[in-house]
């Protein structure tokens, strides 16, 4: 089974919030953040993930196994703040205690920017004059190794009926349920990547081949496939893939 | 447009009090229980502070780097960088046939790298083919040409309803896609990171690069729009 994040091709969603302008035409340029907090935590996680005490996996992960219940009910910044909460508290980066005293402090409006008392900078920060620098070099997943892929394109394949994370109950796969179990064609091969199934828990990079595959949508959807063209494209790592056929 | 998912300022999650567990965590194969989280205000607002006055406190992040990177995003990476990779492929064929090889190094002839773009794939839309982009999974997005995502990208709705019914989730941002033109649908499972190259309007032959560059919309690089028709 698999986590609520995993909602690919599910039913009951309404309509696409999509904004508005006065003249009822689609927004294309509302602003990138809606409120200061939104700003804030999404660049706190990105600071945060600076210290380089976890990966991308690791923190998608995190947001992932927050409790269903948190997951659906918090907007999308919440999500990103929660995990992070996890993360640094799992991590001994912040204490429980910490969390308790600031919650207090902030309610109790006994703090604020200006007033916080800061300790000398750590080693790990991620310093303001650094930031171009580092966005632009980024976190490339390629890692060039000797391994061969095991398919070739065209070739049509079965990937996997369940979660391939054979490490861990619920584990991080990038392998969406909606495409478990179904028939595709490989559409082009892309080197060896770090694998999230592994990156995800500690467990090395351990970089693996990476295919995107197409599927038909009536492969996916079955008879309530939308129409008999479409197709879907997933980039899958090759333990996603059960078999040739 | 505020909508479920969006409650900025919801006082909504006292529950989220009611279920801290305070039993040992003793299950190894996961986190699930430990949501330290729900320690924090119920204010989403108050909560950030929380963690920002923390990590201050604690000088494991630096206030100039949170106003440079939010300047960064605000001002500097948008769908901007974006629009002027389409609009040099509009007009430049050989620049074209590079984006469409090998995207990554296309795209970084313009300076446009790094960050959630790491390794670019530029799909093109053409009479016969109308591509759009999703992530089911999460919020996989191409940053340094398109920014940061729209609240819509990341919402449920598009995310679930766009594998599935790709063309009813286009009639709903206007773009109607004939039932020959076949729809591919790009779930951005892995770090591939995807760009829609719109096709280029009618009647736009005698425009310059940067008039060209002024009719892409950032949906239209997504797959949820079409390049603006000069008016």
């Amino acid at each position: 089974m698999s986590r609520l994040h995993d909602m690919g091709g599910r039913y009951g969603d309404g309509p696409i919030p999509i904004p508005r302008n006065k003249n009822n035409q689609i927004e294309n340029y509302e602003p990138v953040f809606k409120y200061k907090w939104h700003a804030k935590a999404w660049a706190i996680t990105l600071a945060a993930g600076a210290l380089g005490e976890w990966n991308l996996d690791v923190s998608r992960h995190f947001r992932e196994c927050l409790p269903p219940r948190d997951y659906m009910n918090y907007s999308y910044y919440e999500k990103w703040l929660a995990g992070l909460t996890n993360l640094l508290v799992k991590r001994n980066i912040i204490s429980v205690k910490d969390l308790k005293h600031f919650t207090t402090l902030v309610e109790k409006q006994e703090i604020n920017l200006d007033s916080v008392i800061k300790s000398e900078l750590d080693k790990r920060a991620w310093l303001a004059k650094d930031v171009a620098k580092t966005l632009g070099w980024g976190g490339p997943s390629f890692r060039e190794t000797k391994i061969s892929p095991q398919f070739n394109i065209g070739d049509k394949i079965k990937t996997v009926s369940y979660n391939p994370n054979k490490d861990v109950k619920g584990g991080h796969t990038r392998l969406p349920s909606y495409a478990m179990g179904r028939t595709g064609t490989i559409h082009s091969y892309h080197g060896t990547h770090v694998f999230p199934d592994k990156n995800a828990h500690g467990n090395g990079e351990n970089p693996l081949p990476l295919y995107t595959i197409e599927f038909k949508g009536e492969e996916l959807w079955g008879a309530m496939a939308e129409d008999k063209n479409s197709c879907i494209f997933l980039d899958l790592w090759e333990p996603y893939i059960e078999c040739h056929i | 447009m505020d909508t479920k998912k969006d409650k900025d300022n919801s006082h909504s999650h006292s529950h989220s009090h009611s279920h801290s567990h305070s039993h040992s965590h003793s299950h190894s194969h996961s986190h699930d229980h430990d949501d330290h989280h729900s320690l924090l205000p119920s204010d989403p607002e108050l909560r950030v502070k929380a963690i920002e006055t923390l990590l201050l406190s604690k000088g494991l992040i630096d206030s100039e780097t949170l106003d440079e990177l939010i300047d960064t995003y605000e001002n500097k990476i948008g769908p901007q960088n974006g629009a002027k990779v389409v609009a040099k492929a509009w007009v430049d064929s050989d620049y074209k046939k590079r984006l469409l090889e090998d995207a990554t190094s296309a795209i970084r002839e313009l300076s446009y790298q790094g960050r959630q773009g790491e390794n670019m794939v530029v799909v093109e839309n053409t009479p016969e083919v109308h591509n759009v982009v999703v992530c089911t999974l999460c919020s996989c997005y191409p940053w340094p040409v398109l920014g940061i995502p729209p609240t819509w990208y990341k919402s449920d709705e598009y995310r679930s309803r766009t594998v599935r019914e790709p063309r009813k989730v286009l009639s709903e941002f206007g773009v109607k896609v004939d039932d020959k033109i076949q729809v591919k649908v790009w779930d951005s499972t892995a770090e591939l990171r995807y760009l829609v190259l719109p096709m280029r309007p009618e009647g736009t032959e005698n425009m310059n690069e940067d008039e060209l560059a002024k009719l892409v919309t950032r949906n239209s690089m997504i797959g949820t729009g079409l390049a603006e028709n000069i008016k």
